[in-house]
């Protein structure tokens, strides 16, 4: 059964420092022994063997197991960890990318479908071959960034015996194709490629082919100036090796293992100049705060306070006629009391003490009573203590 | 209360988090008063003074990690470019002047160009041009013109730290 794209990749990720164990093994021995994959897998505590190969992560080599290319390429991609390739691998680019461009040649006004395709593989062969170079230039950059600086501390004439190695076999055949000097290398093809499709583009009868020659075109200008990089690295950076590896110093062998992961290491502590403010630390929050309340200013309005109810006023002759007509008065504050409910049905206590002081009127004649008596009288939660008054007489009546 | 001599220019100095150095006036008050200066740092701002023959520094809790970072990419690319290209790297940086065109060469024509395009102070010229500017006011680098400057002696603190990765390596391994 085929297993879900994603659930691939996610096994991938989830179980990558197995995998990556696995793809160190293999890089090292050529394949996983049995006995080294049950080992790794215990390891971390899990067996994840069968889907290692249902997933066709793995694929078993007698007793073996061995990383599938396609995954064996892409952790090495992904971890940038390329091993030199010997430059017969990439020379059998030479024979394929000339055979299909002196078959383009040869049938520019052949089958279009045929040249379109030729085309189209042309540039894929382009793109493998480049990026076969690119991976094989970063791989001898590190092999003899590492013989340079020489952590592993290997004697001199070991280190000669590697460098000669490593320029003989890989670095003077690898420049030999990148040579565009150089008639038979495959940088000097590409050249004339280039300079072909340059034609085409632009001269073409079928548009389709127009278009693919345009695309090569651009795609080789970006090959070529990559290519002369890599040549350039070779010529100054590899060729030279053997003189490079006399010296050694315990520097610059730091700073090359410094430089294998520049963001990963601890670095010497220097000093954070913190910068002295003559204003207040919060000089820009008060500042803001004040300038917040002016920012959605709304519109304050003062009105007026409208009293909606009259302000009451004592009518003093009402009232004073109002005493007159019910003379006698045997009790005053209780008639007070009495005419306010009459008129206003409800009896205030502003209203009350206005009322009482009738009893002051010097016409009025007071009769307090042999002995003097009190009442109470309830004026909402008031409960006044008044003495009785009679009121027999009002001036001259 | 009395200070020594030149005690703004010193405070000033290592609080911007320069080097101090011994062709500096200010370097040998600080060493006759070292311990006094010791004292005033850590119970002023609790940082520490290091002194060394070659140079003064302050250190805080909190290190400017980036431009550490960046500088040892920088002295680094520069000692791997100059060995390569034949020279004897120590010598250049510790006695000879380079010329910003010099750098120039060697950091566009680097085999590390990936790793200094993804840098920001050190991706292009303009952003080179002001990384120099900042290692002369921390007074790692001299300006002797406008273009062109010499390694001062603060040089050896990076080139201690180079040497102490292998150091800590081999112990590890070991």
């Amino acid at each position: 059964m085929k297993a879900e794209p994603r659930t691939i990749l996610r096994f991938l990720l989830e179980y990558f420092d197995i995998i990556n164990e696995l793809y160190e093994t293999q890089s090292k021995g050529g394949v996983i022994p049995y006995e080294t994959l049950n080992l790794i897998t215990s390891k971390h505590n899990t067996d994840i063997k069968s889907q290692l190969i249902d997933y066709k992560i793995l694929s078993s080599v007698n007793d073996n197991y061995e990383i599938r290319t396609v995954y064996y390429n892409l952790i090495e991609f992904i971890l940038s960890e390329f091993k030199p390739l010997l430059p017969e691998t990439i020379e059998k680019y030479h024979v394929s990318i000339s055979e299909l461009f002196r078959k383009i040649k040869e049938n520019i006004n052949g089958d279009k479908v045929i040249l379109n395709q030729r085309l189209t593989e042309l540039a894929n062969e382009i793109r493998t071959f480049y990026e076969m170079v690119e991976k094989n230039t970063i791989s001898l950059l590190n092999e003899t960034r590492e013989l340079k600086a020489n952590v592993k501390k290997i004697d001199y004439r070991e280190k000669i015996v590697r460098a000669s190695r490593w320029i003989d076999e890989y670095i003077i055949p690898l420049n030999k194709i990148l040579d565009i000097n150089h008639s038979a290398s495959i940088a000097n093809k590409l050249y004339d490629i280039s300079e072909y499709s340059n034609r085409y583009r632009l001269n073409c009868d079928d548009e389709s082919t127009r278009v693919l020659f345009e695309k090569l075109y651009f795609q080789l200008i970006q090959v070529n100036d990559n290519l002369l990089r890599q040549s350039k690295i070779l010529t100054t950076e590899l060729l030279p090796l053997i003189e490079r590896i006399r010296t050694e110093s315990i520097i610059l062998t730091g700073w090359i293992t410094f430089l294998k992961n520049p963001y990963k290491q601890k670095v010497p502590p220097m000093f954070e100049s913190k910068r002295t403010n003559i204003y207040s630390n919060n000089t820009f929050f008060n500042a803001s705060e004040i300038f917040e309340q002016f920012k959605n200013e709304t519109d304050i309005y003062f009105e007026d306070e409208i009293n909606t109810e009259e302000k009451w006023i004592f009518d003093k002759d009402f009232f004073t006629n109002k005493l007159k007509s019910n003379l006698p008065v045997e009790d005053f504050f209780k008639w007070c009391n009495k005419t306010l409910k009459e008129e206003y049905k409800k009896v205030e206590i502003e209203k009350f003490f206005a009322l009482t002081t009738l009893a002051f009127d010097e016409d009025i004649e007071r009769d307090f009573g042999k002995t003097p008596e009190f009442d109470k009288i309830k004026i909402n939660d008031l409960t006044l203590t008044v003495p009785k008054i009679t009121i027999n007489k009002h001036g001259i009546s | 209360m009395e200070f020594p001599n030149h005690h703004r220019q010193i405070v000033e100095d290592l609080m911007s988090g320069k080097f101090v150095l011994p062709s500096e006036r200010t370097f040998a008050v600080l060493r006759d008063n070292e311990q006094s200066y010791t004292y005033f740092f850590k119970a002023s701002f609790n940082y520490d003074l290091k002194v060394t023959q070659d140079f003064i520094y302050l250190v805080s809790d909190e290190s400017n990690e980036m431009l550490s970072r960046d500088v040892c990419i920088f002295i680094a690319l520069l000692s791997y470019e100059l060995d390569r290209d034949g020279k004897n790297f120590l010598e250049r940086i510790q006695f000879s002047e380079f010329e910003v065109e010099e750098i120039e060469n060697y950091f566009t024509n680097s085999s590390y160009i990936d790793l200094i395009l993804s840098n920001k102070q050190l991706k292009d010229a303009d952003s080179r041009k002001n990384f120099i500017n900042t290692l002369n006011r921390r007074n790692i680098i001299e300006k002797t013109a406008d273009s062109r400057f010499v390694f001062t002696s603060a040089h050896k603190f990076f080139m201690d730290f180079a040497a102490d990765i292998v150091k800590f390596e081999n112990v590890e391994k070991e």
